[in-house]
């Protein structure tokens, strides 16, 4: 092989106006549009009851405790130690007292864990109804499409499936070629013609800056991500899996361990030498 | 004093400054916080952010302060216009409000008898509950306020503000060992904290002012203080104030063998107070000659704190001579 032959392909300049463009257009008017619907389709946060609140800040006053342990004189720290360990370990703080020791319910028949997973749902429905629509709009309308005179034999031959719609201004490595030509069979086209149902991927997954430029940095326009990360809600610090009678005893266990040092003793000694120093 | 700002307004607002927060209603109230296009038009070109309304906020306790009722009026309509008035924190606004119009104790009443039935449909609506308690103390039923407190806090104990105001309750009545015991909870949550570290030494100072075990708590949690903020002229003060009465006791004792294991605190070494107060007089010197000598506005210390340790450095002289 000498010289690779620098291949040119006529398009029609009316491309870029009507199937560029309209691709574009209609994928950033969806996100959009999918933005505000989710906005629609949140649900307000449920309320937590108090005695859950309770629960939750109680175990991490516990924590803040044991943490912070050395601020206090050794008396009132023994004294909290003594308070807290033992209200943890006779659940004192539990929202259900009565369920302490009984194993934890089905989450499925939660109505509360229910209620998130009806609103993952919707987030997925909204992200995959439109993503759906638009494929087949764009193979009904975009992929017949014959292009007027082309110089190259291939484009005979692309031109029945799906036609390069666009070229891009650098150079690319041939592995970019399922990602940028998807739906053309050849093995010859150079990389850097873009079909435009690669056009529509690119602008599916590369929107995002976009949006976070019009909707503002916190949208729901694009939200693969952010799908994945909602799949496991509140699986920190007392999500619903978790039995908080354990967790007490556990953090009760920590107190019971913990070694006490006093950040106050000798501070005379030390504030004198950072004074003189 | 930094210049001020409705968006981060200073923790600690001096009427003056409150009052140049509240002209800044006339600037604020002239534009529209939303857009006046219509519906779908309005959603894409709308200039309100987040911090619009953290200044309305602001604004609006600012407002309320200084007696500019209409414009509180204004920035409250609009806020409810914008969040609903069954808005939690709208709530919360709206009794502010209602509490910074009210007369006489009758009016509180009402208030308050509005924030029962708030909190009887919610008592998760923890803002709400610390306005009945704010209601509550402006009646003068310390009492009662205290009590609504301590269920605040046995609900809801990582909240910082609650446990110090608890403190303040309690130390108003003279309970010092619950007043400490509260803020220890402050400490608890924010060890560096240095002003909390100056406040639990107050209280120690205040408990009992002539007992050994008490003045060296104060001492150290003043020392911490000044540990972690070395320009911090509370604590220098009181770090010179607990000194003075803690030598005279130091020494007398120093001559009779303490039992010292009856305490759970050893008390501190002659010497280092000794040393602890010549290094506090000489920063409050500092203190006060470099204010003087810069533009006050500056220096970023407040004139009663100057005066009040100028005054404390010069009974100290007059006593020496």
């Amino acid at each position: 092989m000498g010289q690779p032959l620098v291949q040119t392909i006529h398009r029609d300049p009316a491309l870029f106006w009507w199937i560029l463009l309209p691709i574009t257009v209609v994928m950033v008017l969806t996100g959009i549009l999918r933005h505000y619907a989710m906005i629609l389709l949140q649900t307000a946060p449920k309320k937590q009851e108090l005695p859950k609140i309770r629960q939750q800040r109680a175990l991490v006053r516990g924590i803040n405790l044991r943490g912070n342990a050395n601020v206090l004189s050794p008396a009132s720290f023994q004294a909290r130690k003594a308070y807290m360990v033992s209200a943890f370990q006779e659940g004192k703080f539990l929202a259900e007292p009565d369920a302490r020791g009984k194993p934890r319910p089905n989450p499925m028949s939660d109505p509360a864990a229910m209620e998130g997973m009806m609103g993952m749902m919707k987030g997925n429905m909204a992200m995959m109804i439109p993503q759906t629509l638009i494929m087949g709009w764009i193979n009904a309308f975009f992929s017949g499409f014959v292009i007027t005179p082309c110089s190259l034999a291939i484009s005979r031959h692309l031109a029945n499936r799906c036609c390069p719609t666009v070229k891009l201004p650098f150079p690319l490595t041939p592995q970019f070629k399922s990602m940028l030509q998807s739906g053309v069979g050849t093995r010859d086209l150079d990389v850097r013609w873009v079909s435009s149902l690669s056009w529509y991927f690119l602008t599916l997954f590369g929107l995002q800056p976009v949006y976070n430029f019009i909707l503002g940095s916190n949208n729901s326009a694009n939200n693969v991500t952010q799908q994945m990360a909602m799949a496991n809600p509140g699986a920190g610090l007392m999500g619903p899996e978790q039995d908080p009678d354990k967790l007490f005893l556990s953090e009760a266990e920590n107190l019971e361990v913990l070694e006490h040092r006093w950040i106050l003793d000798g501070i005379e000694d030390r504030l004198i030498a950072k004074m003189a120093a | 004093m930094a210049h001020a700002n409705l968006l981060t307004p200073p923790a600690r607002i001096p009427p003056q400054t409150a009052l140049q927060l509240s002209q800044k209603a006339a600037l604020v109230l002239s534009s529209a916080p939303t857009s006046s296009l219509p519906w779908p038009l309005s959603l894409l070109f709308s200039r309100e952010t987040p911090e619009t309304w953290a200044i309305h906020e602001n604004l609006l306790l600012a407002a309320l302060r200084t007696g500019d009722d209409a414009a509180a009026r204004q920035i409250l309509d609009r806020l409810t216009t914008r969040f609903g008035a069954y808005n939690e924190r709208m709530i919360a606004l709206k009794g502010v409000y209602d509490e910074a119009l009210a007369k006489d104790d009758k009016d509180l009443e009402k208030v308050f008898n509005d924030y029962e039935k708030v909190l009887k449909d919610d008592p998760t609506n923890i803002s709400v509950r610390k306005r009945r308690i704010a209601v509550l103390k402006s009646l003068g039923r310390t009492a009662d306020a205290i009590t609504a407190l301590t269920v605040l806090v046995e609900n809801s104990p990582t909240d910082a503000e609650a446990w110090a105001e608890l403190s303040e309750l309690y130390a108003s009545t003279g309970a010092w060992g619950q007043a400490i015991f509260c803020l220890e909870e402050v400490l608890l949550m924010m060890p560096n904290a240095w002003s909390a570290h100056a406040q639990v030494a107050t209280l120690h100072y205040l408990s009992s002012s002539a007992s050994v075990p008490a003045l060296t708590l104060a001492l150290r949690h003043f020392a911490r203080a000044v540990e972690l903020n070395d320009s911090y002229l509370r604590g220098y003060y009181g770090l010179k104030l607990v000194s003075q009465k803690l030598l005279p006791l130091l020494s007398e004792s120093s001559g009779s063998k303490r039992n010292a294991d009856e305490d759970d605190v050893a008390p501190p070494k002659l010497q280092s107070v000794k040393k602890l107060e010549e290094i506090a007089t000489a920063k409050l010197g500092e203190i006060v000659r470099k204010y003087s000598a810069s533009k006050k506005s500056q220096s970023g210390y407040y004139e009663a704190e100057i005066i009040a340790a100028r005054e404390l450095l010069d009974r100290d002289g007059r006593s020496e001579r």
